[in-house]
């Protein structure tokens, strides 16, 4: 029987005084890749946020559950400790902080052990190996001065060394060439067999390496449509008007 | 001029107005109180020379004071090949000075680690760096948290010299800084970065004076201060620019991070520039700990405390990031991270 990771029943949630999602049910086991698609402010990126607990977001009605725990009874540090993890549409600048001493703090405290240096430093090479990192990130300062696709291997590189149950990819794709998208797509799909993977995006490209298991369409923050890959393919072709008469939409 | 004949500084004075002499001063200003003195020990077992010049900054009272109550200067000639020296400054007792000067004349790293117990420390370095040289000199202000600070330091710098200055400060609790650079010949750069961390009721005043006297002179200074509960950090720079001094490069930018309602924070950058062909500028900002930085770091499983002290170590380390001198990079943030990891623990 699948393992549930995440089951999300008729969520509705704003920032400030602004519904943005409007009664969304979804649930993803261990082992499946679900995708969601839709244009640009339907509230993708709002539900990987709510999962994640950012604060700026408030559930006005519903539930989310993470293996089998409510999530609201969570603070953003301990869900990442229980295994969600995040790979942020915009990752955030910390300036004096190189990536090294983060990386290393970051597994420490989802650990919640301390690192033999050494076989840390293994676990790093082969992480850093399978995305085609150079070593010397390591001393530069989080995301300060990356480009648009170091920014996301930098996320990817975490989440495989942070190895989520579930692992939500907001835009990961967005802005890489087609040999880095090859590359975090190499990532994903190491850790998407023993995760639950939801993943962001506007592309099918990215599907191209990421087979996924669920395509669903998000449309005023609602899932309007789900199916298989041939979906996304089919929004490739035909955009989303098509899902915007009345009939679907109900 | 003696220090009994000179006025107290009024507070109308840039230099005086945040930290009064009388708030400095060990005891009551009208004395010159008996002292001790700091007990100073060199790496390598290289030894220091008695006495030590007492011109530079002869009309300043802090400077004065400390010339007259020391009971004891040395001098510093680093010898050629020796490329980094650590010296420990001690400083115990009700009052404790030490008074050295650093006699630069050939490519060396000197790092002084400032400790102790004493209520109140008094330290004047002075230091002349040769031509053609390239100086880091770091200083580490780590006395105890009940410690008071009058620290000064005079520097001139000589034709070609690049110098690299850090200073971290994480020791004392009202604690007085009194920096001043003159240069005196051209082609000569300085860099300097001080990084400042305030918690408890912790005072750190830093007032910063760089003189381009000669022309072809170029400066930065950068000062970044994290604080924390009921803490006070104030940083005042006068960067003054002589009217024969053209193509001068000059900026200040001065960075404050408020970690808590009611800690403060003052950055007053003031330029006098009378020199027409020049480039000279200066920044300040104030602001609260990034709400998207704590969020990042949290969701990578730090706690808010560990999210905060990440984020502090970063802000001030990011302080020296103009400084390209490694040894000296490395030691500020090795004892930045001690502190900090100390400061979790409490």
């Amino acid at each position: 029987m699948a393992e549930e990771i995440l089951r999300i029943e008729n969520l509705h949630v704003k920032v400030e005084d602004t519904p943005i999602l409007h009664g969304l049910t979804l649930t993803v086991n261990r082992g499946e890749k679900h995708v969601i698609m839709g244009r640009n402010g339907a509230g993708k990126s709002t539900l990987a946020s709510v999962i994640m607990g950012h604060p700026a977001y408030e559930i006005t009605q519903g539930k989310v559950f993470f293996m089998g725990q409510p999530l609201d009874e969570l603070d953003v540090f301990e869900r990442a400790r229980a295994g969600i993890f995040l790979s942020f549409q915009y990752p955030a600048v910390i300036p004096g902080v190189q990536v090294g001493t983060f990386l290393k703090k970051s597994v420490q405290s989802v650990r919640q052990e301390q690192l033999k240096a050494r076989a840390f430093r293994k676990e790093l090479n082969e992480a850093m190996n399978t995305l085609d990192m150079q070593k010397s990130v390591l001393a530069r300062y989080v995301n300060d001065g990356f480009s648009g696709g170091e920014k996301k291997r930098l996320e990817i590189l975490q989440m495989l060394l942070l190895k989520p149950n579930l692992a939500l990819l907001d835009e990961t794709d967005s802005g890489l060439d087609i040999d880095a998208l090859r590359i975090v797509a190499k990532g994903i799909n190491q850790i998407a067999p023993d995760a639950g993977c939801l993943i962001i995006t506007h592309y099918q490209r990215l599907l191209d390496h990421v087979k996924p298991d669920f395509v669903h369409v998000m449309i005023n923050g609602q899932l309007v449509m789900s199916g298989g890959p041939e979906l996304a393919l089919k929004l490739e072709d035909q955009g989303y008007d098509w899902l915007d008469t009345p009939e679907v939409e109900a | 001029m003696t220090y009994a004949t000179m006025a107290v500084p009024s507070r109308a004075l840039h230099l005086w107005r945040y930290t009064p002499w009388a708030r400095i001063h060990p005891t009551s200003v009208e004395e010159v109180p008996e002292t001790t003195p700091i007990r100073w020990s060199v790496s390598d077992g290289i030894a220091l020379e008695n006495g030590a010049p007492s011109t530079l900054g002869a009309d300043d009272i802090a400077r004065v004071f400390l010339l007259e109550a020391a009971t004891e200067a040395y001098t510093l000639t680093p010898g050629k090949g020796q490329q980094t020296i650590h010296i420990r400054a001690v400083a115990s007792g009700h009052a404790a000075i030490g008074r050295l000067h650093l006699n630069i004349k050939h490519d060396v790293t000197v790092i002084v680690h400032l400790s102790g117990e004493a209520t109140w420390a008094g330290v004047h370095i002075t230091g002349e760096v040769a031509d053609n040289v390239r100086f880091g000199y770091g200083m580490v202000n780590e006395l105890s948290v009940n410690s008071k600070l009058l620290r000064c330091e005079d520097w001139s710098l000589g034709r070609d010299a690049d110098v690299q200055h850090a200073s971290l400060s994480v020791g004392g609790f009202r604690c007085k800084n009194d920096l001043r650079t003159r240069f005196t010949s051209s082609g000569s750069r300085l860099t300097q970065a001080v990084s400042v961390h305030g918690r408890d009721q912790r005072h750190v005043d830093h007032h910063i004076e760089i003189h381009h006297d000669i022309e072809r002179t170029d400066s930065s200074l950068n000062v970044h201060a994290a604080c924390d509960d009921r803490s006070h950090s104030i940083a005042t720079g006068l960067l003054t620019i002589a009217k024969e001094a053209n193509h001068c490069d000059a900026g200040q930018v001065f960075k404050n991070l408020l970690l808590s309602e009611k800690a403060r924070a003052e950055a007053i950058p003031e330029l006098e520039v009378l020199a027409d062909e020049v480039a000279a500028a200066h920044g300040a900002a104030s602001a609260p700990l990034d709400p998207d930085q704590m969020h990042y770091l949290m969701s990578r499983g730090l706690d808010r405390n560990e999210a905060a002290s990440l984020v502090v170590e970063g802000f001030m380390h990011h302080g020296f990031s103009s400084i390209t001198n490694q040894v000296l990079v490395e030691e500020m943030r090795t004892r930045l991270t001690v502190h900090l990891e100390c400061e979790l623990k409490r």
